[in-house]
């Protein structure tokens, strides 16, 4: 079965190594301020 | 621009006889160039003003000029077209520009806390993080040979060092706020992580066969929508934000002009990224502090109270950098790493149902629509012309900047600036039509 686009993008480890390390950085932002 | 008729034979596009590694080497020694003198119209700003503004200048003018001189080289429509055939890249090119909005406003803490001695060389890791990344995901460097693997760890290790000693050498002259060194170390080795982190989002855009173009384009939009939030945050509102803005008119242009070197050196970084892999294009783009310190050096005239200690470590430093990005320019990827490469590529269009030939073609420099007339649209030069119009606006509006520069240094340094940019420019289009 193919799957969708949406589907391969949100399994992407690509995806989420960046969105873990922006969310971190955000956070460490908030926490510097 | 050559008027092909019909698509040709994907593999039979060879344009010029420079190797990618050679190209991609030149284009990350170009970006350094550029990236480094971006760094120079910033200095022309006196004192007065918010760094979240100067850094929201910048971040303003390398999205005014994305749409003038790169809008020349590929038209829109091309971009549009690039974009349909991997929409998926467009959450990776706007996730990039939000980590490098991030990042950006981190590294200002980290100045602000330990002084850019000690904060630079900490965000300079990034090429270590990159490389990390780079091997972990992309399977750069896998399959080569020990001697390879030396010369790149060897080489990013060694500009990062360089980077160090050279920041050591120039605090004598720029010395931070002391205290609070904790969370400035912190903000400079967060800053550090997220732009390595950041060149997963290039290597997975140009192993996909996405345009640099087209992904600066997208990119452009998640860095000025990241910094305009971080900036409203920091500076209490929207409303705060527009009246600094305001305040800051007539000093804008110089901000704006460093956004336009900025977003030439960001290409270059990008076709680097593309030919030789974010583990070698990285940390031969991060020596554009070479070019920071010659501009401040040499024109600014800085460091003329320097002693000798100060002056031989500056040497020493820039040594040690100009060592780590010869022996990087000489790893050439051997055929057993280009493999693994290609693999990282397969799993793309597995993934994504691209075509893995097509995909293959452009990834090699070969676009087979690169030799196709670009149909121009009338709205691009609309563009172009609103894009220029603003950086003249702003220009005409300046207030003169009371800074004694060196005039000859500087007619030297621009030159040395715009060599590359042509001499790189025709690499590209020779090679790969900017492909």
């Amino acid at each position: 079965m193919k799957r969708s686009s949406l589907y391969c993008i949100l399994t992407d480890v690509h995806l989420w190594v960046p969105v873990v390390v922006l969310v971190l950085g955000i956070t460490l932002l908030m926490m510097l301020r | 621009m050559s008027d092909a008729t019909a698509p040709a034979p994907v593999r039979s596009i060879i344009r010029s006889g420079i190797s990618l590694h050679k190209l991609g080497v030149f284009c990350g020694l170009s970006a350094a160039v550029w990236l480094g003198s971006a760094e120079a119209p910033t200095k022309l700003v006196t004192v007065g003003f918010s760094p979240f503004i100067l850094s929201m200048g910048m971040v303003m003018g390398a999205f005014v000029a994305r749409w003038t001189a790169p809008t020349l080289l590929k038209g829109t429509g091309f971009v549009f077209s690039d974009l349909r055939q991997k929409p998926h890249l467009i959450v990776w090119a706007l996730l990039a520009g939000m980590l490098w909005a991030v990042a950006n406003t981190l590294t200002i803490f980290g100045v602000r806390n330990v002084g850019l001695a000690i904060a630079f060389p900490l965000w300079n890791t990034n090429s270590l993080v990159g490389l990390f990344w780079g091997c972990l995901l992309f399977k750069e460097l896998r399959g080569s040979r020990t001697k390879d693997w030396g010369k790149v760890i060897g080489g990013a290790a060694a500009i990062v060092f360089g980077a160090a000693v050279l920041a050591v050498a120039t605090a004598q002259q720029n010395a931070g706020t002391p205290g609070r060194a904790a969370i400035g170390i912190i903000a400079a080795l967060g800053a550090g992580v997220l732009l390595g982190t950041m060149y997963i989002p290039y290597r997975k855009a140009y192993i996909s066969g996405m345009n640099p173009l087209s992904f600066v384009t997208i990119f452009t939009f998640g860095e000025l929508g990241t910094v305009s939030l971080l900036t409203a945050i920091n500076l209490g509102g929207v409303s705060p934000l527009v009246a600094e803005l305001h305040r800051a008119r007539p000093m804008l242009f110089w901000p704006f002009v460093g956004g336009f070197c900025w977003v030439i050196g960001d290409l270059f970084q990008q076709y680097a990224a593309k030919y030789i892999g974010i583990g070698r294009g990285i940390p031969l783009s991060n020596t554009n502090q070479l070019w920071g310190l010659a501009w401040g050096a040499l024109v600014f005239g800085e460091f003329l109270g320097l002693t000798t200690g100060g002056r031989l470590l500056i040497l020493a430093g820039s040594s040690i950098m100009i060592a780590g990005a010869v022996s990087i320019s000489m790893a050439e990827p051997a055929p057993s790493e280009m493999e693994h490469w290609h693999a990282a590529m397969h799993r793309e269009c597995d993934r994504y149902g691209m075509d893995t030939a097509n995909v293959a073609a452009v990834v090699a420099g070969n676009d087979p629509l690169a030799d196709h007339k670009l149909q121009r649209r009338w709205w691009e030069v609309v563009i172009m012309l609103a894009a220029a119009g603003i950086f003249v606006w702003l220009a005409v509006g300046t207030r003169a900047q009371h800074i004694s520069v060196s005039l000859p240094w500087m007619v030297v340094l621009i030159a040395g600036t715009i060599i590359p940019l042509g001499l790189c420019g025709t690499l590209l289009w020779r090679r790969t039509r900017f492909s």
